[in-house]
Order: structure tokens, then C-alpha cells, then sequence
């Protein structure tokens, strides 16, 4: 670095870019630290104050949270935190299963209803929630996936799967016809050229959609509770839930579960950023 | 054919080993949404039960209050519902109007009328049949420091004549909700809804309650913008002398503080008369389609009356209605404390309209606190909003038009389809598409079932009105209510087209920052000698990794008044404190605000993929033709990232147009409604406003029927400026 | 190694006929390179060889077996694409061994073949790199070394080397052609430049718009064009063309006058084709008066650009003469005996 030369003015540029950086990365983390805050303060008397620093840190929320046992004694937390795992896995295991050879076949096949379905799944997305609870119950129930984990499962993959047939579909548009099409005559199948050369290729892309398939699951909870009804089978969305009553909200449990749900996200974002770059534009729209 | 030859042997082996195991146990399933001491009561209790009935095995599952009610509605109908369950009795009309619980008898009539109050019977009967067991009773009472003030507090008037070191309030309570404001109310007659279920608070009485509260509040008497949490800490930190709350807010209490509970006191200003807050009786109901209705009901006794009621008032700290359970009582202060408070309440009305009062009432009394109106106004208007959420529904259509337009309308489908099939090109390209079909398959019936279906399901629900689930077909006339905004100014409040125009600035506004924070903190990354880069990337997608109702929340409380990060901020920097949600351009801003720190990275990472797809040499060249850096922003980035932007804009703008929890937790559509969008109005009708699903529906419809439309228009001009 | 036979091949994409008849024969061993003008359908010929397109009509034929209907997997081709298509998730090593595997050979095979085919491109040091770690030249060598490794009975080359640069590319077409020498296989190699279809060709194939206009050994196809099109388009500078007249056995044009040759059966009237370097400044008046407007010099050898009777007109002239040539002179030409090609007017084929 030192060997480089630099224009004059250079360093200034650089230490203006460093300080407005600075100033996002506050912005993105101040609200998260007073989540934190409120997490480690149990009973923290309100002060008017800038720094969200707990004046008695205290892991005492935490710990409520993590050690919630049910009536028969077993250990609630560690049963929700794995039908949480399990439930996004799952969802974004699912998600990338159904979508992956749909995207493909809108990607690389001209077929009579490519358009029309395209625009009812663009349609699907518009289409605000609210009305839709109440029949997907109906519907769940007369396939007996209520209270299942498998139901919610179905639930959230299909609801990921458009998004999910978007973003892999111009993933698959980026990677060049060639590529397949040299495995083809290498004495692939259409569908082997599919599995071993186009969907190693769309890696990047692949994994965004699932990390965005798992976000929609882990941090679902007005579908789960209405469909989960045994305390074993909750995810943990719910379990934050039910810090907030009618009259009064447990803030400091339900902040230290926040925090508790959501380091699993960060980790994956984290492991995943150089794809994030990549996998949400992959190919981007060509053309 | 196999299950039946199973039971067959074991109906054979039974005689055999039925001395081993007792008579088929009876599993009870019961749900409820308490938590803490209430729910450790509540288990004491059932494992009692269980001691005692050993044929009888109780479930209990803690449900997440916020999910509640609309979850028993979906439930029970189904058949997924649990034997009994307990909640509060302003609910049961509607259960009755929707059949999820059936009328009871107790065991003992005579030692029920003479052990449960007169008052709490009649809470649960409804259309004259008891329909739950009542088990205890919800009402704030007043916490007392004992610290500041020695004896009992006699009237109002004297907190606010009390001197305290500074810092300390007389009384801290939830000034701007109507429920903790009812106790107030009460005192001066009124209450939110009359006998009628007509709005009870455009009374001289309710105009006077208000002005004394705001005066109050005026005089620092009772602190600003306080919630429940806030309430309790600063009664827990001893910053004040007084507060009024419920029996949850002991158990936090830290040893340290000496304090008593008593009954809310008078209000010299309403001529003595004691503030008189809305009881909740709190019952068992044995839902309509239990399978265990029998032990439901021997539980739900159990509780209501004796060992259980005991166990449930030691141990939950519960105002258990059982008189006779007093008896042992006596020395519970703390319990005594609140039955009196009870005892001076008035039970909460039972008709439908109480849960859609309060709302408007909440509205009506944060916007005389904020001093923005007068007190009479605002109950005026707060009534009119209440008349227009309980005005008259529909008058039913006969389902055959509908039926016969939408039957005319598939066969119109079907021929045209089968037309069209029967044409050769189409069907040669049918064949042509055969291999394709066979990738989209699964994904066409999955989305197709579980996406469309309860899609096309749900708009279809926005023909029929109703409360609840109990709704029949009115043909367009819920489309026709929203348009004409329900008969009232098109562009009055709540209306309609205004909360569309709030929409249409919400999403413009949230889309526009989104982009420019987006794109402008991407090319910061994107220089190729930075360092820390990794880093700054990493802590710069945060906001998207928490969930956002977490976020929201953080975001709603740094907005507050007092306690605030925001105002603490502007204040150091010598500015005003902002009543954020007073008025609508500060309250618009703060959703804003929170939505754009919640959005920014999406478009970052879409920025900042797209920035590593633009050859480099391209800006060399621009830069020997001697562009400046603006120069090459405007005319080589910008054109050359547009179209890896246009997409993550059309999804943004989706999003953002239905993003209803920001809206409904920062500002909760603070002041009056005004910054409602239209997904937050469809969650009202549907969740706060008597669940008029069909009318949500319709609102739903429209929703999409705008985003299809304006999808188009602007992919449209996109490809005519191409 | 095996022949091949294409027959009345013929395809349609997007409803326009692109391939219209196609009849082409590969003998064992030889290697015949496809030439054209862009959008010809030489690419398409091409895929629908290797059975990445299916013809609408004809038969393609790989040794005696009909292959018209296999899937591209069953042919037992090879290609290399113009983009080199190396799977970009795999190492050189697997990239060469891909094919091999899919086809089911042994692990010791596989190695085998990649160390033998690594060794013959000089691929050693680059067998752990990944394809977006290479360069042009290096990726190229990739490409052919994948279609080597699979020893197929039939290679297919779409311009593999249009993506290098000059020195490379007349570095790899000597390369190639002593690979087709090694492995005396059949290929099929479609190009774009002239010098890759002279050098590299055993028989040229001309297409034009999805016809085959001329087939045969490059150096027949250049002395006797079978059309127009094809004399233009085999040779650089292009041939020059002025219509003539037939008056007493002399072709008569403004500025030209010729001897019919030989063995002509010419009528009234012909396109004279005269190639630039088939002409010499003549000593007396010549055979062509050219007026010039353009002189490239170039030390030994001069281009001349200018027309006669009005048509454009270019000439190579040699020697010392040649450099003293100058703009807006009349040049009167010569042109060297049997080389006047003559073409039909009308049909623009060659006249015998
Ligand atoms: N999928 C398709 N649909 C319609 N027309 C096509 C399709 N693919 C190719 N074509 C057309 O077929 C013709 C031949 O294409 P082809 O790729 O074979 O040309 P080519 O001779 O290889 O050209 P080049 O030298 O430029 O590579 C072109 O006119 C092209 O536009
Ligand atoms: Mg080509």
C-alpha cells in the first residue's frame, strides 16, 4: 500500500469516505444496541439517554428466556429453537426443490403458459396477506397439516417459492446456453447437464434464495401460531410472542429473545455475504 | 381393514388387562395466554385437578395472546380447537354469534349463585344462558409507594397536591389508552359505550374526564406517552409515587421497595365519586366442538370454585370470584387490595361494539394529551370514526346473481379455452411444451394450492359481510362502501382514497431513500482500495438479519417523548423535543425513518452486485474523455445499473406499498388514522374492528388490483422511454 | 474415427428455414472446414451435427449409423465452442475429465487420458486452476483438450479461435493441424478467416444462406469458384468483377478488353472476375485501364484502389514500378493468362 502513490487529496477522499461510512454503520446499529440494551437491563429505571448502555448488565433475560421449561418439565426453549431450525431448513430445503426446475424451464424453455403463469406468480406477490389466513387454515386442515410441522413447512416454501422462482430464473439466464449444451455432448442428459453443470454454476444465486427461504420461515409467527397449537411444536417467533400480553409486555425477555432469534440470521448472513453480492443480481436482466 | 382387526383383538384382550389399567383416561385439552404466575397457577392448579380426578388428564398449552382469539375462531370450528379455554368475558358475544362455545350448567347451581357474585354471573350469560365459568376478575388498582405517601390515597386531586423530590411523579399510568382511562371516565359517569353499544363518550361527563386528565398531564402531574413497560419502570425505580396498573406488575417489583395496593381513588372534580375502571371477568369456556366436554367442564368447576380457586389465587395471584375462597384470604393484602379495586369497577360491557370503541377512544384521548384539540372535539370525532366502524352491515344480496354472473363467467372461460385448445398450432405447441411441463409441474401445483387457491378463496370472501366468521353474500357492496368511503367525504378521514394517497407518498418516499441510501453507500464500498471493507458490509446488512417487529418496536421507542433517543438527541443539540406522533408529517416521518433503516441494505447488496457486473474499462474511458466523477455517476452508472435496479424497485415498491407492520407498530396509525396505509387498514377492519373479514377482503382486492395496475403502467412507460 | 453424411438436411427456427437441404460428406479422417458470411447457418449445421438441434427433414449419419434422432450424448461427438464453455465450477483436470466420467470410464482411465492429454496441449502446470484463472489462449487449449480427452469419433469446432488474438491464433492453427495429423481424426471445423480454411482444410465447404454453395479442396475451390459469391468470397482482397460484352471473341467492357479464353462458352454477355494479384502493370497499353484513387504502399508490394469503367477496381502490383504509382494516374494492366474468371449475369455461377 505505502508503495503506491497517491494523488494528492487521496487520503482525504479516503477518510471522508471512511467517516460517512462510520456514520451508516451507526445508523444500521443503533436501534439493534437498544434491543441489546433493553436485553441486559433488567429493570432499568428510564433515562433520557443517547448511548444505549445498560447501567446494570445483567444476563437475567437470557436466562428467563433460555431456561423455559413446560408443565411436564420439558425444556421448552431447546424443543422451540429446534423445530425453529428444523422448520426453516426444511422451508428453504423445500423452497429451492420446487423452484429450482420451474426457474430452469422459465429460464430455458418456450412452453405455452410461460407468460401466464409468470405474471400469476409476479400477481401472487401482490396480493396482501390478510385475506388469505383465514382459507389456507381451511385448507390445511382438510389435508390434516394442521399443528404439523410439515404443514408450516408447505406453507412457507410455496409462499417462498415465487420470490424464489424470480431470483433463480434470472440466475439461470446468466449463465450462458453453452455451458449446458457442452455437457450435453460431453454425454449428459438434459436433465444431468441441468443438475451437474447449470445448478453448480448458479451456486451463489442458489444459496441467497435459501438463506431468504429460511428468513421467511425464522421470523414468521401470525401463520405459525394460528397453525401451530402445542407448546412442542411452537417455533421460536411464537415463543417471543407470548412476551406480549394484553395489558403488559415482558420487554426485556422478549428483547433478549430477539437477540436470541436472530443471531442465526446474522451468522448465515455473515458466511454468506460474498454470495449476497452476487446471488440476489446474478445475470440481473440482460439484455 | 387392518386398524379394524387391531381393534378387534384388543376389544378380545381387554377383559384381560382391564384391571391394570384404569378406565380410558379422559385427555382434556385447555388453552390459555397467561404467562408467568398466572401460568405457574394455573399448572398447580391442573396438577391438583389431576390428583384428585385421576381419569381426567388436563393439557394446558400457552397461546401467544396476539394470535389469540382469531386462532380459537379458526380452531374450534375445525375441530382443532381445545376442550376449554380460558379468556375474558367482553369476548364471548362474539363467540356465541359465531357458536365456539356452548352454554353451561354448573354442577351445584345453589353453591355457584351463592358463591359467585350476582355482577360476574352475568358477565357470562349471555341471551340468558350462562356460557363460561367464571374465575377471576381484571381491574387496575393503585399501586402506592409507601415511601411518599403514608396512608391511602383519598381522591386524584391529592396525588397531584403531594410533594416529591424531583424526578418523581405522583402518578404514572397509560394516560392515552381509553382502558386505563375508563377508571377516570367511570368517576364522571360515562364510559365508551352506552346500553346500546352506542359511543358512551360524547358525554359533557367524558369531555370533562379528558380535560382534567390533560390537565394533569399538563401540570407533570402524569407523565407523557406512557405504556405499560414504561409505567412499570419507573414505579420499579421508584420514580414515582403512585401508579396505576394490574396485578402483573408485583411480581417485578424489586424487595427494596415498600408498597401497598388500593382501590382507585375519588375525583373531587366528579363530585366525589370514585374512579370506576372496567372490570374484566376472566372465565372457562368449554368450546362447541370438545371432544372431551365432560372433563372440560369437571376442570373448569374445579377452578372456578374451591381447592382450585385457592391454588389459583395463592399461587397466580388471582382475584378469584369464588367468595367463598376469601374466606382463607384475609391476610393477603395485595389480593384484598385489588378485589376491592374490583369491587369499585364496573364489569366491561358485553356488547360487540365495546372491543371497537377503543381505538377511536384511544385516538381521541392521545390527541387532546398532545394538546392539538380540544377535548370535546376529539370525542366527537372519535365517535364518528366508532359510527363508522359499527355502522350497519349490508343489507344481503340473493347469492343467485352472484352465482349466476360468476357461473356465466367460467362457462364464458371454459368455451373459449376449448376453442382455443382446439385449434392445431396451439395444440402443436402444447405437445412442444410436454418436457418443460415436466420442470414446472410440482412447483404449478404447489403455488397453485397452497398460494392461489387461498388467495382466490380469500378475495372471493370480499362479496360476503359479517362479524367473525359467520358472514353472508352481499354482492359488490363492500366494494361499493369503500369507494364512496362509506358514504362520508371521499377524502375525509379514513377514507378510502386518502389512505391511498398516504399509500401511494408512503411507498414513494420509503422506495425513493431506499435507492438513493442504497446506491449511494454501495459505490462508497465499491472502491477498490477501501479497507475494512468486509466489515463495513457485514454490520451495514444488520437491519435486515433482526425481524422487523423486533426493529419496529426499538424504532417506536426511540420516537418517545420523555425517554426517546431522538428527542434526547435533538435536545443536546439545543432543538425542541418533538412530539413525534402528534402530528402527521412527524409520525409519517418516523415510520419512514424506520422503514428506510429497515430496507437500505436490500438495495445496497442489489447495488453492489450489479456494480461488480459493470466493466471497468468503461469508466477508464469516460474518464479520459474527461468525465468527472458526478459526470460518470449520472451518465454511466446510473444507465447501467438501471436495469439490475429496475427489478429490486418493482419488488421494493410491492413490499413497501404492504408493509403493515411498521406502520401498525411505530406509529399504529398515529394521529387519528392519518398515516395509515391501505394493508393497515385491511388488518383493522379484519382484526380491530369486529372482524369484518369480508370488508378487509375487499380492501385486499383492491390492494392488488392497484399493484397489478400500476405495475403495468410503469413497466409500460419503462418500455416506451426504452 | 468415422465418416460422415449429412443428407437434405434441413431446419427452421423461429419460422424461417435456415438449414435448406444441407448434403455434405466428412471420409474418415479428413477434416473439412465450413466457411461463410455471418448468419449463414453455420453454427446451426453444426449443432444439428452434434444433435443439439433435430433436423425438420434429412438424415445425419455417422459412420454407417444413422444418428438423426440420438440424443447428442448417444453420438459420440465432440465440440468445442466458439466460448469455450469450460463448466466454470470445475478445475482444468475436471473439466477435461468431465465427459469421461459421465461416461462412466474407470478412475485410472480418466487419469490416464488427462495426463496424456495434458501433456500433449502442455496443460501440466494448469490442471488445479479454475477456468476464470486462465487466460484466452490457455482456456482455448482447455476446450480442445476436454473434446481430445473423450477421443470421439467426430470433433466439431465452432470458430474456437475467434476469441484469440493474431499471433496466438496462427500459433494454435498450425497446433491444431498437427493434432488432426496425430489423430487422423474426422472434424468439422467452422471458421471465419480465410487463412484458418486454406491452411487447415483436407475439403472447404461453402455455405451460403443454408445452402451449400461449393464443396472441395480449398485450393480447387479458390482457382475455380463455382459462383460469384464464393470467388468473393475466398480471397483477400476480393476478386474485382466488370460485366462485359462479347464482340468477336474479345470481352469488351469501358477500360477493358480481354481475349475470350479458351474452351468459353460464353454468349453475349459475362462478369469478367479478375483476382488483384492477377494483374502487372503492362508495358504497352494492356488489357484494363484503371484510374487510381487510393496507393497503399507497402514496401515490395502495392495496392492499388480505383475503378475501371467505373466499377471499383483494386489491384496488387509488385516491384519497383509499383512504388511509383500515383493517385489519379491511369494505369494500363495486364492480366496474367487463365486467369479470367467468367460468370453468368444472370445466375452468377461460373461459366464453363
Ligand atoms: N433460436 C433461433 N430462432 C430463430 N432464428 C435463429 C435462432 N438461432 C439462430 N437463428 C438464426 O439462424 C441463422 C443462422 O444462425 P447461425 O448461428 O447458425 O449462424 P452462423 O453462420 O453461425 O453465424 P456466425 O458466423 O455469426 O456465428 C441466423 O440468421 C440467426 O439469426
Ligand atoms: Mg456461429
Amino acid at each position: 500500500m505505502s508503495a503506491e502513490r497517491r494523488r494528492p487529496g487521496a487520503l482525504l477522499a479516503e477518510l471522508g469516505v471512511h467517516a460517512l461510512l462510520l456514520g451508516a454503520v451507526a445508523f444500521a446499529l443503533y436501534p439493534v444496541l437498544w434491543v441489546v440494551a433493553l436485553a441486559l437491563s433488567p429493570g432499568d429505571a428510564p433515562e433520557a439517554s443517547i448511548l444505549p448502555i445498560p447501567t446494570a448488565p445483567s444476563l437475567r433475560h437470557f436466562e428467563a428466556v433460555v431456561t423455559t421449561t413446560s408443565s411436564e418439565g420439558v425444556w421448552l426453549f431447546g424443543r422451540q429453537l429446534a423445530n425453529s431450525v428444523i422448520t426453516a431448513v426444511a422451508t428453504s430445503v423445500t423452497a429451492i426443490v420446487i423452484a429450482t426446475p420451474a426457474a430452469y424451464a422459465l429460464a430455458r424453455f418456450d412452453f405455452v403458459g410461460a407468460r401466464s403463469g409468470t405474471k400469476a406468480l409476479l400477481a401472487s406477490q401482490m396480493f396482501p396477506g390478510v385475506a388469505a389466513a383465514i382459507p389456507l387454515y381451511l385448507l390445511l386442515n382438510a389435508l390434516s397439516l394442521l399443528d404439523t410441522r410439515s404443514g408450516l413447512v408447505l406453507v412457507y416454501a410455496t409462499s417462498a417459492v415465487p420470490f424464489a422462482i424470480f431470483q433463480l430464473k434470472s440466475a439461470f439466464e446468466g449463465i450462458p446456453r453453452d455451458l449446458e449444451e457442452a455437457a450435453m455432448v460431453d454425454g449428459a442428459t438434459r436433465f444431468g447437464a441441468f443438475v451437474r453443470v447449470v445448478l453448480p454454476a448458479a451456486r451463489p444465486a442458489l444459496a441467497i434464495t435459501a438463506l431468504f427461504a429460511f428468513m421467511t420461515a425464522w421470523n414468521e409467527f401470525i401463520l405459525a401460531a394460528t397453525f401451530l397449537s402445542s407448546e412442542d411444536m411452537y417455533t421460536l417467533p411464537i415463543v417471543l410472542q407470548r412476551y406480549m400480553g394484553e395489558y403488559d409486555a415482558q420487554w426485556g425477555a422478549f428483547a433478549a429473545g430477539s437477540i436470541l432469534v436472530s443471531v442465526p440470521v446474522m451468522a448465515l448472513f455473515y458466511a454468506l455475504q460474498r454470495n449476497l453480492v452476487g446471488g440476489l443480481t446474478s445475470g440481473g436482466v440482460k439484455g | 381393514m387392518r386398524a379394524g382387526l387391531l381393534t378387534l383383538a384388543a376389544l378380545a384382550a381387554a377383559p384381560l388387562v382391564a384391571p391394570a389399567v384404569a378406565a380410558a383416561q379422559e385427555r382434556v385439552e385447555v388453552w390459555h395466554a397467561y404467562r408467568g404466575e398466572e401460568e405457574e397457577g394455573l399448572r398447580a392448579a391442573a396438577a391438583a385437578f389431576m390428583r384428585a380426578s385421576p381419569d381426567v388428564r388436563v393439557r394446558l398449552v400457552a397461546q401467544p395472546f396476539g394470535a389469540y382469539a382469531s386462532k380459537l375462531e379458526s380452531a374450534i370450528p375445525t375441530g382443532n380447537g381445545p376442550d376449554l379455554f380460558i379468556d375474558t368475558h367482553d369476548r364471548v358475544a362474539s363467540y356465541v354469534a359465531a357458536s365456539l362455545i356452548v352454554a353451561v350448567e354448573p354442577a351445584d347451581r345453589a353453591a355457584f349463585e351463592a358463591r359467585i357474585e350476582p355482577a360476574h354471573r352475568a358477565a357470562l350469560t349471555i341471551e340468558g344462558a350462562l356460557r363460561g365459568y367464571p374465575l377471576s376478575v381484571k381491574a387496575p388498582a393503585l399501586y402506592v409507594n409507601t415511601a411518599f405517601v403514608a396512608g391511602e390515597v383519598e381522591a386524584l386531586e391529592d396525588l397531584a397536591a403531594l410533594s416529591l423530590p424531583s424526578g418523581v411523579y405522583p402518578l404514572v399510568m397509560e394516560a392515552q389508552s381509553a382502558y386505563w382511562v375508563s377508571g377516570l371516565f367511570g368517576a364522571y359517569g360515562a364510559g365508551l359505550v352506552d346500553e346500546d353499544g352506542g359511543w358512551g363518550l360524547g358525554t359533557d361527563g367524558a369531555t370533562r374526564a379528558l380535560e382534567q386528565l390533560r390537565g394533569l398531564v399538563e401540570a407533570g402531574v402524569i407523565p407523557r406517552e406512557t405504556d405499560g413497560a414504561l409505567v412499570a419502570r419507573l414505579f420499579t425505580a421508584g420514580r414515582a409515587a403512585s401508579a396505576i396498573s394490574g396485578p402483573w406488575l408485583a411480581p417485578d417489583l424489586p424487595p427494596e421497595l415498600r408498597w401497598r395496593v388500593q382501590p382507585l381513588p375519588i375525583v373531587r372534580g366528579a363530585g366525589g365519586e370514585p374512579m370506576r375502571p372496567y372490570v374484566t371477568v376472566e372465565g372457562a369456556f368449554v368450546a362447541s366442538r370438545a371432544r372431551a366436554p365432560d372433563g372440560a367442564r369437571r376442570f373448569a368447576e374445579f377452578l372456578m370454585l374451591g381447592e382450585g380457586a385457592l391454588l389459583r389465587a395463592r399461587r397466580a395471584r388471582q382475584v378469584v370470584t369464588d367468595e367463598a375462597a376469601w374466606a382463607s384470604l384475609e391476610d393477603d393484602a395485595f389480593l384484598r387490595g385489588f378485589r376491592r379495586a374490583a369491587r369499585q369497577g364496573r364489569v366491561t360491557p358485553t356488547h360487540p361494539h365495546m372491543r371497537m370503541a377503543y381505538v377511536p377512544a384511544d385516538r381521541a384521548i392521545r390527541k387532546v394529551l398532545r394538546g392539538t384539540f380540544g377535548a370535546r372535539e376529539a370525542l366527537a370525532e372519535g365517535g364518528r370514526r366508532f359510527d363508522d366502524v359499527t355502522r350497519a352491515l349490508p343489507a344481503p344480496v340473493e347469492p343467485a346473481w352472484g352465482l349466476l354472473a360468476l357461473g356465466l363467467l367460467m362457462l364464458g372461460a371454459i368455451a373459449l379455452s376449448i376453442r382455443r385448445l382446439r385449434e392445431a398450432p396451439l395444440r402443436a405447441a402444447i405437445k412442444q411444451s410436454l418436457p418443460a411441463y415436466r420442470y414446472v409441474a410440482h412447483a404449478a401445483i404447489a403455488v397453485g394450492l397452497l398460494v392461489i387457491l387461498p388467495l382466490v378463496v380469500g378475495a372471493a370472501t370480499s362479496f360476503f359481510a359479517g362479524r367473525g366468521t359467520d358472514m353472508y353474500f352481499v354482492g359488490l357492496a363492500n366494494y361499493a362502501d369503500i369507494l364512496s368511503a362509506r358514504g362520508g367525504d371521499l377524502f375525509g378521514n379514513g377514507s378510502f382514497w386518502l389512505v391511498l394517497l398516504v399509500t401511494v407518498l408512503w411507498t414513494a418516499a420509503n422506495v425513493g431513500l431506499h435507492v438513493v441510501i442504497g446506491v449511494a453507500l454501495a459505490l462508497l464500498l465499491y472502491r477498490p482500495y477501501l479497507r475494512l471493507k468486509g466489515v463495513y458490509r457485514v454490520l451495514l446488512i444488520i437491519p435486515w438479519a433482526v425481524p422487523n417487529y423486533v426493529t419496529a418496536l426499538a424504532w417506536r421507542g426511540m420516537f418517545h417523548f420523555e425517554y426517546g433517543a431522538v428527542n434526547t438527541i435533538l435536545e443536546r443539540l439545543g432543538l425542541e423535543r418533538v412530539s413525534w406522533f402528534a402530528s402527521w408529517v412527524t409520525a409519517f416521518g418516523a415510520n419512514v425513518a424506520t422503514n428506510v433503516w429497515l430496507g437500505f441494505p436490500f438495495m445496497m447488496v442489489v447495488t453492489l452486485g450489479a456494480l461488480t457486473s459493470i466493466p471497468k474499462d468503461v469508466y477508464e474511458a469516460a474518464a479520459v474523455d474527461g468525465a468527472n466523477a458526478w459526470q460518470r455517476f449520472r451518465h454511466i452508472t446510473l444507465p447501467l445499473l438501471g436495469p439490475f435496479l429496475a427489478p429490486a424497485v418493482a419488488m421494493g415498491s410491492v413490499w413497501t406499498f404492504n408493509m403493515f407492520n411498521v406502520v401498525y407498530l411505530v406509529s399504529g396509525g398515529e394521529p387519528d388514522g392519518g398515516t395509515e396505509i391501505l394493508v393497515s387498514e385491511a388488518y383493522r377492519w379484519a382484526f380491530t374492528r369486529g372482524n369484518q373479514y369480508g370488508y378487509a377482503a375487499a380492501y385486499a382486492v383492491l390492494i392488488f388490483v392497484i399493484l397489478v395496475i400500476g405495475t403495468r403502467l410503469t413497466a409500460r412507460a419503462a418500455e416506451a422511454r426504452a | 474415427m468415422a465418416s460422415l453424411t449429412l443428407s437434405g438436411v434441413e431446419k427452421r427456427l423461429g419460422g424461417q428455414p435456415i438449414l435448406r437441404g444441407i448434403d455434405l460428406a466428412a471420409q474418415d479422417g479428413e477434416l473439412v472446414v465450413l466457411v461463410g458470411p455471418s448468419g449463414c447457418g453455420k453454427s446451426t449445421l453444426l449443432r444439428t451435427i452434434a444433435g443439439l438441434e433435430l433436423p425438420d427433414a434429412g438424415t445425419v449419419k455417422i459412420g454407417a449409423r444413422d444418428v438423426t434422432h440420438l440424443a447428442p450424448r448417444d453420438r459420440d461427438v465432440a465440440m468445442v465452442f466458439q466460448s469455450y464453455a469450460l463448466y466454470p465450477h470445475l478445475s482444468v483436470r475436471e473439466n477435461l475429465a468431465f465427459g469421461l466420467k459421465l461416461r462412466g470410464e474407470s478412475k485410472a482411465v480418466i487419469e490416464e487420458r488427462v495426463r496424456e492429454v495434458a501433456a500433449m496441449l502442455g496443460l501440466g502446470a494448469l490442471l488445479d486452476r479454475y477456468p476464470r484463472e486462465m487466460s484466452g489462449g490457455q482456456r482455448q487449449r482447455v476446450a480442445m483438450g476436454r473434446a481430445i480427452a473423450r477421443r470421439p469419433q467426430l470433433f466439431l469446432f465452432d470458430e474456437p479461435l475467434s476469441n484469440l488474438d493474431a499471433a496466438l491464433r496462427s500459433e494454435v492453427r498450425v497446433e491444431i493441424k498437427k493434432l488432426h495429423a496425430d489423430l487422423g481424426a474426422t472434424m468439422v471445423y467452422v471458421t471465419h478467416d480465410q487463412v484458418e480454411a486454406m491452411t487447415l482444410a483436407d475439403r472447404l465447404v461453402v455455405l451460403r444462406a443454408g445452402d451449400v454453395e461449393q464443396a472441395g479442396p480449398p485450393l480447387e475451390v479458390y482457382r475455380r469458384p463455382a459462383s460469384r459469391f464464393v470467388a468473393s468470397f475466398m480471397g483477400s482482397p476480393s476478386m474485382n468483377f466488370v460485366e462485359a460484352a462479347v464482340e468477336d471473341g474479345a470481352l469488351v467492357a469501358e477500360g477493358l478488353r480481354l481475349p475470350v479464353p479458351a474452351g468459353r462458352d460464353v454468349a453475349r454477355r459475362a462478369l469478367v472476375g479478375i483476382r488483384p494479384h492477377d494483374v502487372a502493370l503492362a508495358d504497352g497499353e494492356g488489357a484494363l485501364a484503371m484510374d487510381v484513387e487510393v496507393v497503399e504502399a507497402m514496401g515490395f508490394e502495392a495496392y492499388a484502389h480505383g475503378s475501371v469503367g467505373g466499377r471499383p477496381f483494386v489491384a496488387r502490383l509488385e516491384g519497383e514500378r509499383a512504388q511509383a504509382v500515383e493517385v489519379g494516374q491511369r494505369l494500363a494492366l495486364d492480366v496474367a493468362p487463365g486467369a479470367v474468371h467468367l460468370f453468368d449475369p444472370e445466375t452468377e455461377r461460373a461459366l464453363e
